[in-house]
């Protein structure tokens, strides 16, 4: 595709074209992170520095730098598992609970664009950065525990060093020991299904489903979760997060000789546990049933809707319903699967049109035909 | 043998060991590694075996969108070597967009050999067309397939597809065809016209007009169909009894225009599109099949077309 989508310039501009110094890879990260982030989420795959170029090869298309990273590790050999790792080692630079005001292990606001009302600054650009640095040091000679921090977003020297970085319990264990979730099910699903290597169909484990909803289009997993029969005011209660976390994953694989696990780098991921007081048929509503959702990077509004989609998925699950859910979530979430039907449009079809025509020709001419003119005068029929 | 950068650890000569034994021979970097190769090639043989059965497979992202041939490049980069002479066409067209970008990543990774003759071609590549020229023994046609599921406009639920294949229980389709006689009087499929393959599966042909139908009849070749986006790979071997579906007093149509031949070659025995005429209406035919016009005209084409040659058969087999 890239080959077919050159740019224009060099043949609109008479002269030898200049071209822009492009960014580099680091200054994406910096200033387009969050993009960046959602690329390596819908790709499935943790490397920034790659991420950072195809994003920028992309001109900033989401799903088209997804593409580029997905198709590059197409072209390498897979070698090897990472070990599971405990959701509980995630070192948190954010985790905030909206289920309690002061949860065990408390609320970290940390870096984000939240809690402050914004304006499009005018300013030129250097003074303004300048100004958010300024701003986000006094603010840290200030610094309070509940983090009202980072009053703006641009705080180049103020990077994850002097981010809160630690491991708070999970709300989830909390509430399991109150007793008051909705036992784990009986699902027997130690071996994670692996939707790059077999396609996943309705009737897939929860696995596939997860695994799924993590690549999926943000936009298009949102709207799957907002567009359910639960939102908005669907019900009078909704799910509620009771965990949100930004933080970091070890990632460690099993030494060649030694079999011993050994920590070879780290994933920063969006963690989010969700709530919800559901009843069924035959049930009192005593236990809470729980959504998870997880992605690469920092989107919690995929997080969130992964969760509130799990749930979804979990509620109906055994009904009438389930096939048609996890259709929609295996086959419809897909960045590139569903964009690439979209591009598909824009090819030619004048071979296949040709035959759809004729079709039409044909069903025209039978309606007119001899035996569809009316009756005749004289006609007893 | 492939140099690797040298490196003093002993631990790592042994990862790297390991990792050639694991890729098989040394791999041209980019698109596609040898091991995906490898199972797309068992999922084209799985379809071989049971001809008009959708075989799933792990398809994988390709340098095109989802869309644009990624199903049937999967299959060609599996099959084609260096030696292979391969054709790519879009439409019938061999410089279509689709068909040159295509062709050219094929070329650009294995190092092939262009092909635009399709006596000369191993493997071809298509999007909605068959060659005008009869397929031999050993030609390997990949169609490229948009939605694999022939039963997808019947019903939705795949678990319902699943069972209504496995158990040949077609009649739905059937209803559904003649609801389409009893409203409109004739079948109105157009392209992609579901065909049942050795009295067995029922298959999409992929977008094909049905003037290409006939010629997956006791083809001489093997035509193998992939659809990346749906995970899907299926065949049909030479030699296969492939039918449209249709009923006994419903004769199977063919895109016919009486009066119309191509401008360029006079042809009125291959599929030909309308063109805009000098008044500026579409009042003008070519043939969709480009390398087939150009040798008619050069006086090097066949006298018998593949779907004359195709029909002919049938009417022997019904004969007999």
């Amino acid at each position: 595709m890239s080959t077919m989508n050159a740019p224009a310039a060099s043949v609109t501009s008479a002269s030898a074209p200049s071209v822009p110094a492009a960014p580099r890879p680091d200054q994406l990260t910096e200033r387009l992170g969050l993009g960046i982030d959602r690329v390596m989420a819908e790709s499935g795959l943790w490397a920034p520095q790659l991420a950072a170029r195809a994003f920028g090869q992309a001109r900033g298309d989401v799903t088209r730098a997804t593409q580029l990273l997905r198709t590059h590790r197409t072209s390498l050999p897979r070698l090897g598992r990472s070990l599971p790792v405990r959701a509980g080692e995630l070192r948190v630079v954010r985790r905030i609970s909206s289920a309690f005001r002061n949860p065990p292990g408390g609320q970290v606001l940390g870096r984000t664009l939240d809690y402050v009302g914004r304006l499009l600054d005018l300013l030129p650009e250097e003074e303004g950065r300048q100004r958010a640095v300024l701003a986000s040091e006094s603010a840290h000679e200030h610094h309070d525990h509940h983090g009202h921090e980072h009053p703006g977003h641009e705080h180049p020297q103020h990077g994850h060093e002097d981010e809160v970085e630690r491991a708070p319990g999970h709300v989830l264990s909390v509430f399991r020991e109150m007793d008051i979730v909705a036992p784990p099910g009986d699902h027997d699903d130690p071996e994670p299904y692996d939707i790059t290597r077999h396609p996943a169909r309705p009737g897939v484990p929860r696995s596939a489903l997860l695994q799924t909803m993590a690549r999926a289009d943000t936009g298009a997993l949102l709207y799957l979760w907002y567009g359910s029969e639960w939102k908005p005011g669907g019900q009078e209660a909704h799910e509620v997060p009771g965990e949100l976390r930004h933080g970091f994953l070890p990632i460690r694989v099993e030494h060649p000789h030694t079999g011993r696990p050994v920590t070879v780098g780290d994933v920063r991921v969006s963690e989010v546990v969700s709530f919800h007081s559901l009843t069924r048929a035959s049930e009192l509503p005593r236990h809470l049933d729980v959504g998870y959702g997880m992605c690469f990077g920092h989107n919690e509004r995929k997080a969130i809707s992964m969760a509130g989609a799990d749930i979804l998925l979990g509620h109906y699950e055994g009904t009438e319903r389930a096939a048609g859910l996890q259709h929609d979530v295996l086959l419809t979430l897909d960045g590139l699967d569903i964009t690439g039907y979209t591009e598909h449009q824009k090819l030619p079809h004048h071979a296949e049109y040709r035959s759809v025509l004729e079709r039409a020709t044909a069903a025209a001419a039978h309606q007119a035909g001899p035996h569809r003119t009316g009756p005749h005068p004289g006609d007893t029929a | 043998m492939t140099t690797y950068p040298t490196t003093e650890m002993p631990s790592t000569d042994t990862a790297v060991r390991r990792t050639d034994r694991l890729a098989g021979p040394a791999p041209r970097p980019g698109i596609f590694d040898e091991l995906s190769k490898r199972e797309i090639r068992r999922a084209v043989l799985s379809g071989i075996a049971i001809p008009g059965y959708q075989v799933p497979f792990g398809s994988r992202e390709m340098p095109v969108a989802r869309g644009w041939g990624s199903g049937g490049l999967q299959v060609t980069l599996s099959l084609v070597g260096q030696d292979t002479r391969l054709k790519v066409i879009d439409q019938g067209e061999d410089a279509g967009v689709n068909a040159s970008n295509l062709r050219r990543l094929v070329v650009g990774h294995v190092g092939c050999e262009e092909e635009t003759d399709t006596r000369e071609a191993d493997v071809i590549q298509s999007r909605h067309r068959i060659p005008e020229q009869p397929l031999q023994d050993g030609q390997v046609l990949v169609l490229q397939v948009p939605g694999a599921e022939p039963l997808a406009g019947i019903v939705k639920n795949m678990d319902e597809q699943r069972r209504m294949h496995a158990e040949a229980d077609y009649s739905k389709m059937w209803v559904r065809l003649y609801e389409d006689i009893v409203h409109n009087g004739l079948i109105t499929n157009a392209a992609g016209y579901p065909v049942l393959v050795e009295g067995r599966y029922v298959m999409t042909p992929s977008p094909i007009p049905r003037w290409d139908v006939p010629k997956l009849n006791h083809s001489e070749g093997v035509t193998v169909l992939s659809a990346g986006r749906e995970k899907r790979i299926f065949a049909v071997p030479p030699h296969t009894l492939v039918e449209p579906l249709t009923f006994e007093d419903r004769p199977f149509e063919v895109e016919r225009t009486p009066g119309a031949a191509c401008r360029l070659c006079g042809s009125d025995d291959t599929y030909i599109v309308q063109e805009p005429g000098p008044d500026g209406t579409f009042s003008t035919w070519v043939c969709s099949d480009t390398d087939f016009c150009r040798r008619r005209r050069a006086g090097d084409a066949p006298e018998v077309t593949a779907l004359e040659a195709a029909l002919a058969h049938t009417r022997e087999e019904s004969t007999i």
